[in-house]
């Protein structure tokens, strides 16, 4: 099926109620008709993190307000949208149902097909929304929830060469800052602070550097966070930014270590087959410009295109979901079943293997 | 008026179509299934519309339980509901389940008045008053034990839901115990709300159960 597509994107599966009307062309291109996000930020910022029953409240009562929104502002009817796409997953699952099911007896209702989307899937595609990159690419996802270098082949067909192994790198942002006192969420914050700071006051670790395998971790860096700013308790406006610019510092040196081993990856596995390869940025924490700079410095030394979709479509957006149902019911891809159940662990890379820490239910994300 | 009647606040996930103008259940399906609502109340409610030979076209208003119960349980359901009203272009509407379980005790003893108590677990229950012709005589409210012991030692009427045996030594007999809605009572119920009152919305009786974060931090000099 090739023909002209819109589709309805839900996405709730974090602190962000969203919907979106997407349309692509025959020939692969696309364009955002609709678009209405409605952030949580306020509900979550004095527990300085998000909260899973606050978000599922706030959810349902916003969804169909917004869906109806964007069908608005797409100038399109219910009627004239050719499926549904819903996130369904990886997510807070109290988040994932509202979206799902709504989804879903709005499918039943109009008689259209429902995308139950993966979430990672929604980010992985967003560079072809934007920017009409051919594959293959490789994805940095950093975000509140996720940490993941992916290599995005095809549509459906990923494979995760890096996770972190415990704490996603936003996740860190959030901690830190919160252990500093200042706003949530963290990211924005800490950045704001380190602009005064002192990058070479704290030796902070950088965990894994070094290592063969893609993945990361976060945690040691986190409490060693701590232990230094305990160690210099009461902690000045200075030794707030000092800690902050000693942070990023690290974690640029984590990311620049593990991403280039990334690059050099996948210029050997795609030696003469690809003409330009490209990195894309995806998530919250792609709105640091640090982290900006070293992935660009990174690309620029590796002969890579550096592709940092708009931020309003790094992080959490429905867009990127209507896009992927659009993706997929293009390349033909079945729809789903409306029994089709929400997953709050759903790893993009069916092979993708749990890591330490995560059990018998598999892998997170 | 078709009214699709939606409840999956409890264990129990159900959906009923109703004929207001007959005041009848044409059909129901569903079933006690703990858990799973979310994977199975589409093919109960195509269930449902089957055997009362009528499609959703035909539908005129969702009723759909808003709790109290199980928080997850009570957003399937809204969600679903609020999703095929916006698709159909018709109105939803909550129903309070200590409302239809009221109005269930009220066919067995229409004469009196009901206290409907629901076990809360944590020593708490939900709980709601209602004259004999259904009519709030309190608003929904979650209550200590304890309290709910004394506040209630007096209660003139009768008591159903799964706090019962808190309340009161000998329960009505055939006034029911357990927190189970009647998909039909939902409906009728659901057929007799103004959809001007809004769309359905949670009712937690309860809040989030989260922390403040305060205190977490390195101390600032």
């Amino acid at each position: 099926m090739s023909a002209r597509l819109r589709i309805l994107g839900i996405e709730t599966s974090c602190d962000e109620t969203a919907a979106s009307v997407v349309l692509r062309e025959e020939d692969g291109r696309g364009e955002i008709l609709g678009d209405v996000v409605l952030s949580q930020l306020e509900e979550h910022s004095v527990y300085g993190g998000v909260v899973p029953e606050i978000a599922a409240r706030a959810h349902v009562e916003a969804l169909d307000t917004l869906i109806e929104e964007a069908l608005l502002r797409a100038g399109v009817t219910l009627s004239q949208v050719d499926a549904i796409a819903a996130t369904s997953g990886p997510g807070l699952i109290g988040g994932l149902l509202v979206g799902l099911m709504t989804g879903k007896a709005m499918a039943r209702a109009s008689g259209k097909p429902l995308y139950a989307v993966n979430h990672l899937e929604g980010h992985a595609l967003t560079a072809r929304l934007t920017d009409g990159l051919a594959f293959p690419y490789l994805m940095l996802l950093v975000s509140g929830g996720h940490t993941q270098l992916i290599l995005v082949k095809d549509i459906g067909v990923y494979e995760r060469w890096g996770t972190t192994i415990d704490d996603a790198l936003g996740e860190a942002f959030d901690k830190t800052a919160k252990l500093l006192g200042l706003p949530y969420p963290g990211g924005p914050a800490v950045e704001r602070a380190a602009k005064s700071g002192n990058p070479d006051r704290f030796s902070f670790p950088r965990p894994l550097v070094g290592e063969a395998r893609l993945d990361f971790s976060f945690s040691g860096l986190k409490t060693a966070v701590r232990q230094a700013a305990q160690s210099i308790a009461p902690v000045t406006e200075q030794d707030i930014a000092d800690i902050c610019a000693s942070f990023q510092k690290a974690i640029s040196r984590t990311l620049k270590d593990r991403i280039g081993r990334g690059l050099v990856r996948f210029k050997e596995q795609f030696a003469g087959s690809v003409e330009h390869p490209a990195l894309v940025v995806a998530g919250g924490v792609a709105a640091n410009q640090v982290l900006r700079a070293t992935l660009q410095e990174l690309c620029d030394k590796n002969g890579f295109r550096f592709i940092a979709p708009p931020l309003q479509l790094c992080t959490d957006n429905a867009a990127m979901i209507a896009w992927a149902g659009a993706e997929r019911m293009a390349a033909g891809l079945p729809a789903d079943d409306l029994d089709v159940a929400p997953r709050s662990r759903w790893p993009l890379d069916a092979d993708a293997k749990a890591l330490i820490g995560f059990g018998k239910r598999g892998a997170k994300a | 008026m078709i009214v699709l009647a939606i409840d999956t606040a409890g264990t129990g996930c159900f959906a009923g179509v109703y004929d207001a103008g007959e005041d009848r259940l044409l059909a129901s399906a569903g079933a006690d299934i703990g858990r799973g609502h979310a994977e199975q109340l589409m093919a109960f409610i195509d269930q449902a519309l089957a055997d009362s030979d009528r499609a959703l076209a035909d539908v005129d208003r969702i009723a759909v339980t808003i709790g109290p119960g199980s928080f997850t349980g009570i957003r399937v359901g809204v969600a679903a509901a609020r999703g095929f009203a916006l698709a159909l272009g018709v109105p939803a509407v909550g129903v309070s389940v200590l409302a239809a379980l009221a109005a269930s005790a009220c066919q067995v003893r229409p004469e009196q008045a009901v206290l409907a108590a629901m076990d809360a677990k944590r020593d708490e229950l939900y709980c709601q008053v209602f004259e004999a012709d259904g009519t709030p005589r309190t608003d929904a409210q979650i209550v200590e034990l304890a309290d709910a012991q004394i506040r209630f030692a007096g209660f003139d009427g009768i008591v159903c839901g799964s706090a019962t045996r808190h309340l009161i030594a000998k329960p009505t007999p055939g006034v029911s115990q357990a927190d189970a809605c009647d998909i039909g009572i939902v409906a009728r119920l659901g057929a007799a709300a103004d959809p001007a009152q809004g769309k359905p919305s949670p009712l937690y009786l309860r809040g989030p159960d989260v922390k403040s974060q305060a205190g977490f931090a390195v101390a600032r000099a």
